[in-house]
């Protein structure tokens, strides 16, 4: 009886806590977005906030916008974050093994920074009046500050795709580099041997190699973009925001009848991130990322 | 092959130039710059005015990095508490709805927790759990356990049962057994997870905003009116700190581990050397 019951009662205690505060909060968030305040004696379940929102513009040039800005900011960071693995396996295989652990570990930086600071890092070198603006002045490209293109707080939400990428290239790294890390020196020689040269032995041994996790890095980063709020919060414009931000301002607006909405849009969200995710998890399970290849 | 690595390493190190020290020599300055006005590639002149301003004139700074850190270390405390036991038994044993199990405790890193949080909003406020740390804490745990969990089923993953009967055999207790086999084989991972546990607590901020409404002032909370459109060279000396608090705080748990392994078990490093 103690055996069968003992992994249970250890489980007990986190999976207590992350159903009361997690899933209870996501509860709590569904039944009020439904229209259940029993402080204000409303009872009555409808899907009033629901066909609000989805008949609202608003709601869809935010969604559209949320999923532009995490289709771009992904595919960037998984472009640069996978050409940055490839190089630095190329400058490993060099021998120079000290020195590529180095520049790893000085690419991983941007992993530890707050996003916040992130965020704030792209106003002082985006904004019009920002370093890029200044050195392309100083070299002569532009002559005023209009000419350098608005890139923070725009409508296309370009400030926010340039931090999020910033942010996610180190954690596309440090997917797909242990991969590449496990290339045994002889099959380098071995490919040489059979006359490949550095661009064929990339893409007939690297590039399969790290597919598959890098792939699943690309739709990590994605889905962790799709939910971001502090960035856009900063480097957004009010209106269209991204699905975070706008539930936010609901939240805020100080009426309670947009409470329901802004928890309505979150429902919807954690609904697609849960598709987004079973995914993901469905592909890594298949293609056995977390082990790799045998 | 010389020729081959030497542009390689060229655009290596262009590339650290743009994505590492360029966001941060650009933080620096604006810190200490007085009136930058546009083409200029370098400010004018200089100050320490705004860190003077940051370090000591405003006591709230050094209060809102106390209250940041009192929050990190109580979540990630309550997070090894219950991520060791949830990880042995993920690990260690095989019984019906493990995958149940694992789902919810890993559901968090997927969907946002925010939306957890506000959900839970006005049942914390009816609890009086809103404008406290205790009620910030709990909104903590949820987007930070499943790091924990998940960096102690790795070193749980490593661990045989065999040393463990072993020192069952040898004569010692159940605590005994834990506290001198299982815990320092553990220490890395619980390390790992409390990096990552306190990094991710100390960079929260709306969680922090919806919980403690303003009133549980931690560092991201007090720095963002600055961010977003007030002083830039202060704004850019809370940035450095901020962003200097969460890789010190990383150092320090490197360093603090390194420093256990030295002094109460040098075998270990032995052990792991040989293995390298």
């Amino acid at each position: 009886m103690w055996q069968k019951s003992k992994p249970y009662l250890l489980l007990l205690p986190a999976t207590g806590a992350i159903v009361l505060l997690f899933f209870g909060g996501l509860f709590d968030g569904m039944l009020k977005s439904l229209g259940y305040f029993p402080a204000i004696a409303e009872r009555q379940l409808h899907l009033t906030a629901y066909t609000e929102l989805l008949s609202s513009d608003s709601f869809w040039e935010s969604l559209s916008l949320t999923l532009r800005v995490a289709a771009i900011s992904s595919l960037l960071a998984g472009i640069v974050g996978g050409m940055l693995a490839i190089a630095l396996f190329m400058m490993n295989q060099s021998a120079k093994v000290k020195e590529s652990r180095l520049l790893q570990r000085l690419f991983q930086l941007p992993l530890t920074i707050p996003h916040l600071v992130a965020g704030y890092v792209i106003v002082l070198l985006f904004m019009q009046s920002g370093l890029f603006s200044k050195f392309l002045a100083t070299v002569g490209i532009i002559d005023q500050i209009t000419d350098f293109p608005v890139l923070v707080n725009d409508p296309f939400g370009w400030g926010i795709i340039l931090a999020y990428t910033w942010k996610e290239v180190p954690f596309v790294l440090l997917m797909v580099y242990p991969l590449l890390a496990r290339i045994r020196d002889s099959w380098r020689d071995v490919s040489r041997v059979y006359g490949a040269g550095n661009l064929s032995f990339i893409r007939e041994i690297a590039l399969p190699i790290m597919m598959p996790s890098w792939i699943i890095a690309v739709f990590i980063v994605f889905v962790f973009t799709f939910s971001a709020f502090e960035i856009p919060f900063l480097l957004g414009v009010t209106y269209p925001s991204m699905l975070p931000v706008y539930s936010f301002q609901l939240y805020m607006s100080g009426t309670l009848a947009d409470r329901p909405e802004a928890l309505a849009v979150n429902i919807i969200l954690a609904l697609m991130t849960i598709v987004l995710g079973l995914i993901a998890y469905y592909f890594s399970k298949r293609w056995n990322v977390t082990k790799g290849w045998q | 092959m010389r020729q081959v690595f030497t542009p390689l390493k060229n655009i290596l190190s262009l590339l650290l130039v743009l994505f590492i020290a360029i966001p941060f020599i650009a933080l620096m300055l604006s810190s200490v710059a007085t009136g930058w006005q546009w083409p200029e590639l370098l400010p004018e002149s200089y100050s320490f005015r705004a860190w003077e301003y940051v370090l000591f004139s405003s006591s709230r700074t050094w209060q809102s990095i106390g209250t940041s850190l009192l929050i990190a270390v109580i979540v990630t405390v309550i997070n090894v508490l219950l991520a060791v036991p949830a990880a042995n038994a993920l690990v260690r044993f095989q019984f019906k709805g493990k995958w149940f199990a694992e789902a919810i405790l890993f559901a968090p890193i997927i969907i946002p927790p925010f939306v957890a949080v506000m959900g839970i909003h006005l049942t914390f406020l009816r609890l009086g759990l809103t404008e406290t740390i205790l009620g910030v804490v709990l909104a903590h745990l949820s987007p930070t356990l499943p790091y924990m969990v998940g960096a102690v089923m790795i070193s749980y993953s490593t661990l045989s049962v065999d040393w463990e009967n072993q020192a069952r055999m040898l004569g010692a207790g159940p605590f005994v057994r834990f506290y001198y086999v299982v815990l320092p084989h553990l220490l890395p991972g619980i390390a790992a997870g409390a990096s990552l546990s306190i990094l991710i607590s100390l960079s929260q901020y709306l969680i922090t905003f919806i919980i403690g409404s303003g009133q549980v002032v931690t560092l991201p909370i007090l720095l963002f009116p600055f961010i977003s459109g007030g002083d830039p060279a202060v704004a850019s000396a809370y940035s450095l700190l901020f962003a200097g608090m969460a890789i010190l705080a990383l150092l320090a748990m490197d360093a603090a581990l390194k420093k256990y392994y030295q002094t109460k078990n040098p075998s270990v490093l032995k052990v792991k050397g040989v293995k390298r």
